[in-house]
């Protein structure tokens, strides 16, 4: 800081000095804090500018400010792009992961908790050992398998890999296991059966658990990439995450159309940002749980 | 069995608990345990078309240590994965902590650090592809004018795997944050009041008070981010580099989806799957260990 004539520096370092020690290290903290939100945020930002830029706006690389077409970029994208169909499509896919994940892993739960069985226990580590299980490690047979089955390029295809969930039974097991023995006892007693008892008394008495595993389910599912690009190969078909890999194709060979692939880039995110913003205290917990 | 446990065992008819495992089992068997074993067999054989299989016993796996290709994408994936954990993490405890010290936008600051979870990591690498870009990007251009500096990652490799790095951290921060703020959260205050009472200084608090306490979830991290960055290269790699220039991206999964779907390499594809599998079986163990060994102390 060469420029000591300079009011404003000299007024901010009168500030500093008359700072005791602990106010100079919580204004220390607190300018990291936000010069790290800068560095973590500017991408999105960026992103959302550019989206709003015109093919020769976004060429000027300096050029920073909101673009002449904010409306026209999405509509492009959305319906000569066939995001509006790709977005569909991954929605609909993490729709039916979520509901297939979690009615599959409530009702295993049930009988991992309630029941007295034999092996119960080794029905547990069986689950519980195919989290050494990711795609990587079986997608060769996997992909033999939908052939196998004519799932090659159909929504069964592309959602039944992921419906069965270590994850969500363990954590649905972690919970039931917490709900006291003085509530399932009363409800035994009203003898009801067990369906209704996972209906009635459970899920209502799981609710934050389960929109915690949603949320996860829903940003996990929604951001998938490799299995959609293996099992998925009519565009019409496709998701969102591939869809992006499209749009950033199309120009390779000559010009890309960087406005159209951010703005393609900030619809794809929107999704599990809101599942973010409106769950974060579910989702939260239910991390910090695991 | 803790009687707990037993007391919440109201039920006792083994068919009812047969039916409601009934679907969880039938869906762990066809996609996950038939398709895993099916993988290790598959290793051992050379796959022809038209269902043409040929047993070749450990041919594939002496083929892939023999490969320079296969040799170089194993030392490209070490690197990317070790720089992405440790910067990744780095980042994560420094930012965590300090949100950790705030009493002011705590909830501003967490939620701008965390948001990076809900990123897709195909988002992630088409921004940031346009952000580096060497000839249009603005990062890029701010790199050259200010500092001098020629980030050339499309033709240079290091500065390729710097690239795909960088978007992985970005990406990976957010998750690590979750986890380490809740850490810390749980931390008792009067272990902070009795650190600040013996003059420990911030950093020392961080690193001979907080890391020792908040290790169990530090070691959970780096054996979960390992294994993220292991697998998780994939989407950025095909998307920012496609395993370019010169293989010098080319990650192990992206060499598998290569052999596997490109060339069609369906026995040697499996037996990188089986080495895969052994690093991350590896990697659980170890995290099993050590959380075993922590569990003792407890509380956080």
């Amino acid at each position: 800081m060469a420029t000591t004539t300079d009011p404003l520096t000299q007024r901010l370092r009168a500030r500093l000095t008359k700072l005791s020690a602990p106010g100079r290290y919580r204004l220390l903290v607190h300018g990291v804090l936000w010069a790290a939100l800068l560095v973590v945020l500017a991408p999105l930002v960026l992103a959302a500018i550019y989206s709003t830029q015109s093919a020769s706006e976004i060429y000027q690389i300096t050029n920073l400010l909101p673009g002449t077409q904010p409306l026209d970029n999405y509509t492009t994208v959305l319906f000569e792009y066939n995001f509006a169909q790709y977005m569909l499509n991954s929605l609909v896919m993490t729709t039916v992961v979520i509901v297939g994940k979690l009615t599959v892993s409530l009702l295993a739960a049930t009988a991992l908790v309630y029941y007295r069985f034999p092996y119960r226990n080794l029905v547990f580590y069986l689950i519980l050992f195919t989290l050494l299980m990711p795609l990587p490690v079986r997608i060769v047979p996997l992909y033999q398998l939908m052939a196998d089955l004519g799932w090659i390029n159909t929504f069964a295809g592309l959602t039944s890999p992921f419906i069965a969930s270590a994850t969500a039974v363990f954590l649905f097991r972690q919970r039931f296991r917490s709900i006291p023995p003085a509530v399932i006892e009363t409800a035994r007693l009203d003898g009801i059966g067990p369906l209704r008892f996972l209906v009635y008394v459970l899920i209502p008495m799981s609710r934050g658990v389960i929109a915690g595993v949603s949320a996860v389910l829903f940003i996990g599912t929604w951001n998938a990439y490799l299995w959609p690009l293996v099992v998925i190969f009519e565009r019409e078909n496709q998701v969102a995450q591939v869809g992006l890999r499209f749009i950033q194709g199309v120009g390779s060979e000559g010009l890309i159309e960087w406005n159209l692939v951010m703005t393609a880039g900030v619809l794809v995110m929107i999704p599990p940002l809101v599942v973010l913003l409106v769950a974060r205290k579910h989702l939260l917990s239910t991390l910090a749980s695991t | 069995m803790s009687d707990h446990a037993s007391r919440l065992q109201v039920f006792d008819s083994n068919w009812q608990a047969v039916l409601l495992l009934f679907p969880t089992l039938v869906l762990i068997s066809v996609f996950l345990y038939y398709p895993f074993l099916e993988t290790v067999q598959l290793s051992f054989y050379r796959i022809r078309v038209l269902g043409n299989e040929q047993w070749v016993g450990f041919d594939h796996y002496l083929d892939l240590f023999g490969s320079d290709t296969y040799r170089n994408s194993l030392v490209v994936t070490v690197i990317f994965t070790v720089a992405t954990v440790t910067v990744s993490l780095f980042f994560s405890l420094l930012l965590s902590f300090l949100v950790h010290e705030t009493r002011r936008f705590t909830n501003v600051y967490l939620i701008g650090l965390i948001w990076p979870y809900a990123l897709p990591l195909a988002v992630a690498a088409v921004v940031l592809d346009f952000l580096i870009n060497p000839q249009l990007g603005i990062v890029t251009f701010l790199l050259n004018s200010t500092l001098g500096i020629e980030f050339n990652w499309t033709t240079d490799g290091t500065a390729a795997l710097v690239a795909v790095i960088l978007a992985a951290v970005w990406q990976g921060l957010g998750y690590s944050i979750i986890f380490m703020t809740a850490a810390l959260g749980q931390i008792p205050e009067s272990v902070t009041d009795a650190a600040r009472l013996d003059g420990v200084g911030p950093l020392g608090r961080l690193f001979r008070v907080y890391v020792p306490l908040i290790s169990p979830i530090l070691v959970f991290l780096i054996v979960l981010q390992t294994i993220g960055a292991f697998f998780g290269g994939f989407a950025l790699v095909d998307l920012m580099t496609g395993g370019g220039p010169d293989e010098s991206t080319n990650v192990l999964m992206f060499n598998l989806y290569q052999d596997a779907f490109t060339n069609s390499r369906f026995g040697y594809a499996a037996a990188q799957s089986v080495v895969l599998f052994v690093f991350v079986a590896v990697l659980m163990y170890v995290q099993l260990k050590i959380t075993d060994r922590y569990a003792y102390y407890g509380g956080v």
